[in-house]
């Protein structure tokens, strides 16, 4: 009998013996792998690290000025500015609104994917690939397009049905400019959601279903109670990456809300490192600003995969 | 999967309808690159365009130097895709398959690695390159092959996460048949593991390419001197010039970034899904 | 046992420093060779190519044995094609073409040759408009030869002004009135047509009322925004962001560029615009329908001050062709090529022979050249500034004035901590 509860979990390498010389094959098929990432990131952290405790601007990288020992100086100035925390807390809401928003949205699709024929499906699947493989860039000159206040046509189209969106400002108010930006950002993330879930709920083993539509679930509940749960380390993988694209979100906040929006009140955590530390070329405050990223960034997804943790021994 | 007809229709429809609002950005995207300058930025912008010109498209490519930095990508995006599918197999296999201390530490460190914002990496990269490119040449600053070594670095921590999970799928009886049938280890992973996890490659060299195929902030920073060696990106900057946008080409270069990666997609998004289920199986 | 590697760790982050690129050496004074120039892009680069193209072949045939290679820099990228020159000197080319704003902080870099003694040596260099040389300078040296300045005036619509029986303003408190009349009486159009963003729009109004952005006091910068006459300026400026001229909720975050843009598409009766803004507005929907004058100043008959911006040409440090990058220097930045820059691109040359044959007859540059005479002003010389142009202080509080977010001292105080705090 299947037991619908249990995910798939990794029971192989529990089952392997130990093998002579598996270090050692260990070691040298991971050789490759491993010299590039350690030089090519964990040096570079290791720097960013050290970066952060210095004053490190243009002059001192190109040699020209001492480098000054600051101690945690940039970090203190980072946490004593009023202007980090309230950025911090909206790069937690903004993020968390587009994790939820590509999440439902994407497992949502899938759903309804898996329930068409394969025409429907494919223009869907191609539609979402089209918007995944749009560069950020793009699509948020895109959008910014479509939602002009003056040329956009989403505003000639609701004020020509009579709502009075005439000349509206949709990158204006605090929560407008987010939420276009969400939405722009949930345009190009979901696919990857959906692809991922497609492919989870496409796993379900057909009998599963089947007895369950036979002990008379309806359509809802089967996706509900059955089909969701079977693919919950899907939708954590889906979950931890949405977490940490969507906090690092650059390119469509900068582009969209102009550099931040009006006063900065749409600044996020990257953007505003961009105008304090890079764009001024204050490396040593921008590391800081990196590093502290990092350690929210991973409290974030620890605290959530521990939440996770006793449905699948995903590691 | 039993559903009643006329829910399934409806079903269509309305996926059918969404398929169009999630498309309509691409479509406004393409039009705006065929409108004639004046229609672009018009006070009742239209969705159509009675006056279809390919003006923007050739102010674009007749850009000095367009189809060398096209190349450029193209050839740096396929190269990153060949290298992270060898280093990623490799290392899916070394973390599932081999019992070693230190397993956990690094699977989580791979996924540490992602954090961290990548704009505060490019001076301590800069330098690592300058110092690298004094050892070999063509990897260093203003090569190509700079690019080539980052944009792998960057990719494989993701890579390797979603390649565990297919290569730890592969029964391990299958492993142990071989090596009563006489196959060394070595014979094992090329000639029988390596085509079993076919769909998660496919899934790592889709990424791969996205990610290396829209770096911007690696080629700006590392193609300093030796313009020839930029990349298309870059090459799109010079529309944005700050006093007369060039919206029509900013148009028609993202619809010309946009094709390629399409094309790719399209022609690996059957293996795409069953890659990505694989992914976390086991 | 798990202190280990912590400790390590500690020892580690101790023994180690960040890299740093060794500075620039000294260059060299190769008579033949390749002299590599880096000049800004432009979307539509040909007739810019094609008088450096002339200057090249002149070049080349004054000296034998010596290439010119032109890279195109884009604008907006230029941070990191600099920094890359800088952090590595073999990247670097031996002239860059860059914008006053930058000067002080490349500078610092120590990656620029001094060129003072080379540009009191020039014989045209007596030439060179005071008050624009000055914004080559940093430090009291000079980094550079100024290529073109861009200043900017008043355009307005005639159309609209002969409509309401308008004049063009002659003071700034006019101007207010003038705007809110028109778009009191046309409520499609702004009034005038600037940005939160603008902040090279706002500054003549804060300079017209007296204020300065800072004072220097012995090398240490003190921001002075918080003074009463800075204020009335801002404050002044501000007040166009208002429902009655152009609302916030459209003009709250407009930058230069797209105040400009408003205005050739005709939706707004006046702009600040520069000189070099003259082919996008002809190119718009306003064609053969707008005028220039100089923003006026605080009493009748006065000009605002103008921010002097502008390009210059500069040498760095570790070029190995030093005579031969000065000369084509010398050669771009003369008065023959000065006047074929004009002719290809509309800039507003430097040298003040050129600059006064053209305006001659082009009346198009009148306003342009007159604020020029009246006395332009910059912002503050030292590398801090550019961490203050990218942080946004300036835009910052002129957007909580305008949204009503903070009032006029408290949105100041504001910005005159954050310049102080970068000032160092």
């Amino acid at each position: 009998m299947v037991t619908l509860q249990e995910a798939p979990s990794v029971t192989a390498p529990a089952r392997r013996p130990r093998r002579k010389g598996d270090g050692r094959a260990a070691a040298l098929y991971l050789a490759p792998a491993g010299i590039l990432l350690a030089a090519l990131l964990a040096y570079p952290i290791y720097q960013l690290v050290l970066i952060s405790f210095y004053d490190y601007g243009q002059p001192q990288a190109a040699g020209n000025a001492p480098l000054v020992f600051l101690g945690f100086a940039n970090y203190a100035d980072l946490l004593s500015q009023a202007q980090f925390w309230t950025v911090l807390g909206k790069t937690v809401g903004f993020a968390a609104a587009c994790v939820a928003g590509s999440l439902v949205v994407g497992t949502g699709l899938a759903v309804l994917a898996s329930r068409v024929r394969s025409l429907p499906r494919m223009l869907l699947f191609l539609a979402a690939l089209g918007a995944w493989s749009t560069p950020a860039i793009a699509g948020s000159y895109v959008w910014l397009f479509l939602f002009d206040t003056d040329f956009g046509l989403v505003n000639e189209v609701l004020s020509g049905i009579g709502l009075p969106f005439e000349h509206h400002s949709w990158t204006f108010g605090t929560l407008g400019a987010f939420g276009l930006v969400a939405a722009e950002v949930i345009w190009c993330s979901f696919p990857f959601v959906l692809v991922t879930m497609y492919a989870g709920i496409k796993g379900v083993p057909d009998e599963v279903l089947e007895a369950a539509s036979l002990d008379g679930a309806s359509v809802w509940r089967t996706t509900w109670t059955i089909v969701l749960p079977m693919v919950r380390p899907l939708l954590m993988i889906a979950t931890v990456q949405s977490i940490i694209w969507d906090f690092k979100v650059f390119t469509q906040i900068y582009v969209m809300t102009n550099g931040g929006g009006v006063a900065g009140r749409n600044l996020v955590l990257n953007v505003y490192a961009y105008q304090q530390a890079f764009a001024g070329q204050e490396y040593g405050l921008g590391s800081a600003i990196g590093v502290v990223m990092t350690l929210l960034l991973l409290s974030v997804t620890g605290l959530y995969v521990r939440a996770q943790r006793r449905s699948a021994a995903w590691l | 999967m039993a559903v009643k007809r006329p829910g399934r229709l409806i079903a269509e429809v309305v996926t059918v309808v969404i398929a169009g609002i999630v498309a309509f950005p691409l479509y406004w995207m393409l039009l705006s690159a065929v409108k004639p300058a004046g229609e672009i930025q018009s006070a009742s912008p239209k969705p159509w365009t009675l006056h279809p010109s390919f003006d923007s498209f050739s102010r674009v490519l007749t850009v000095s130097g367009f189809g060398r930095y096209f190349v450029n990508s193209l050839l740096v995006a396929l190269v990153v895709v060949a290298l992270s599918l060898l280093l990623s197999f490799l290392s899916a296999v070394a973390l599932t398959r081999f019992r070693f201390r230190g397993r956990t530490v690094l699977l989580v460190m791979t996924l540490v690695a992602q954090m961290v914002p990548v704009e505060a990496l490019t001076i301590p990269l800069f330098f690592l390159m300058r110092s690298l490119g004094g050892a070999v040449p063509a990897l260093g600053l203003n090569e190509l092959g700079s690019l080539v070594l980052v944009h792998l670095a960057f990719s494989l921590p993701f890579a390797i996460w979603m390649l565990r999970g297919f290569v730890a799928a592969v029964p391990v009886e299958l492993e142990e048949a071989a090596k009563l049938d006489g196959a060394s280890r070595m014979r094992f992973t090329w000639q029988i593991l390596f085509p079993l996890v076919a769909p998660g490659l496919v899934a790592v060299s889709v990424l791969a390419f996205i990610h290396a195929w829209n770096d911007f902030l690696f080629a700006k920073t590392f193609i300093v001197s030796k313009t020839e060696n930029q990349t298309l990106p870059q090459a799109i900057l010079v529309f944005f010039k700050p006093e007369d946008t060039d919206w029509g080409a900013v148009m028609a270069s993202s619809t010309l970034m946009t094709i390629p990666v399409l094309v790719f997609f399209v022609l690996v998004q059957r293996r795409l899904v069953s890659g990505m289920a694989g992914a976390v199986k086991g | 046992m798990r202190l280990l590697p912590f400790v390590a760790g500690l020892a580690l982050l101790a023994g180690c420093a960040p890299t740093q690129s060794a500075p620039a050496g000294g260059g060299g004074d190769d008579k033949t060779g390749t002299v590599r120039v880096w000049l800004f892009d432009e979307a539509n680069r040909a007739p810019k190519d094609a008088a450096v193209k002339e200057a090249i072949t002149e070049f080349k045939a004054a000296h034998a044995g010596v290439e010119v290679d032109v890279q195109w820099v884009p604008v907006e990228g230029r941070a990191d094609k600099f920094s890359g020159a800088f952090n590595d000197p073999a990247n670097a080319p031996d002239v860059a073409e860059f914008g006053n704003t930058d000067v002080s902080s490349y500078a610092a870099t120590g990656a620029l040759a001094d060129l003072t003694g080379d540009l009191a040596a020039w014989p045209e260099g007596k030439d060179l408009i005071p008050t624009v040389l000055d914004t080559a300078k940093s430090g009291g040296q000079t980094y550079g030869l100024p290529w073109y300045t861009g200043i900017r005036a008043l355009y307005y619509r005639t159309d609209v002004f002969t409509e309401l029986g308008l004049k063009p303003p002659s003071t700034l408190s006019e101007l207010t009135d003038t705007a809110r009349r028109i778009r009191a009486a046309k409520p499609d159009l702004y009034g005038i047509s600037v940005g939160g963003k603008y902040t090279y729009a706002m500054l003549p109004f804060l300079w017209a009322n007296g204020g300065e952005l800072a004072q220097e006091q012995g090398g240490k910068w003190t921001s002075t925004v918080t003074g009463e006459q800075a204020k009335s300026g801002v404050t002044q400026y501000a007040n166009l962001l208002k429902d009655d001229i152009c609302p916030p909720a459209q003009c709250a975050n407009l930058t230069g560029t797209q105040s400009v843009t408003a205005f050739a598409g005709g939706k707004a009766g006046m702009t600040i615009g520069g000189d070099f803004n003259r082919k996008a507005v002809e190119q718009g929907a306003v064609k053969g329908k707008y005028a220039v004058v100089p923003i006026p100043g605080t009493t009748a008959g006065s000009i605002a001050p103008a921010f002097a911006g502008g390009n210059l040409l500069g040498v760095f440090k570790a070029s190995k062709h030093r005579s031969l990058a000065l000369e084509f220097v010398e050669l771009l930045g003369g008065a023959k090529y000065q006047e074929k820059m004009y002719t290809a691109m509309g800039n507003l040359p430097t040298l003040s022979s050129v600059q006064q044959k053209l305006a001659a007859n082009e009346e198009f540059l009148k306003p342009f050249v007159d604020t020029l005479k009246a006395g332009t002003k910059f912002v503050p010389a030292t590398p801090a500034w550019s961490k203050i142009d990218s942080q946004n202080v300036l835009p910052t509080a002129v957007q909580q004035i305008a949204t009503g977010g903070k009032d006029p001292s408290a949105a100041l105080a504001d910005a005159a901590a954050a310049m102080d705090k970068a000032f160092g």
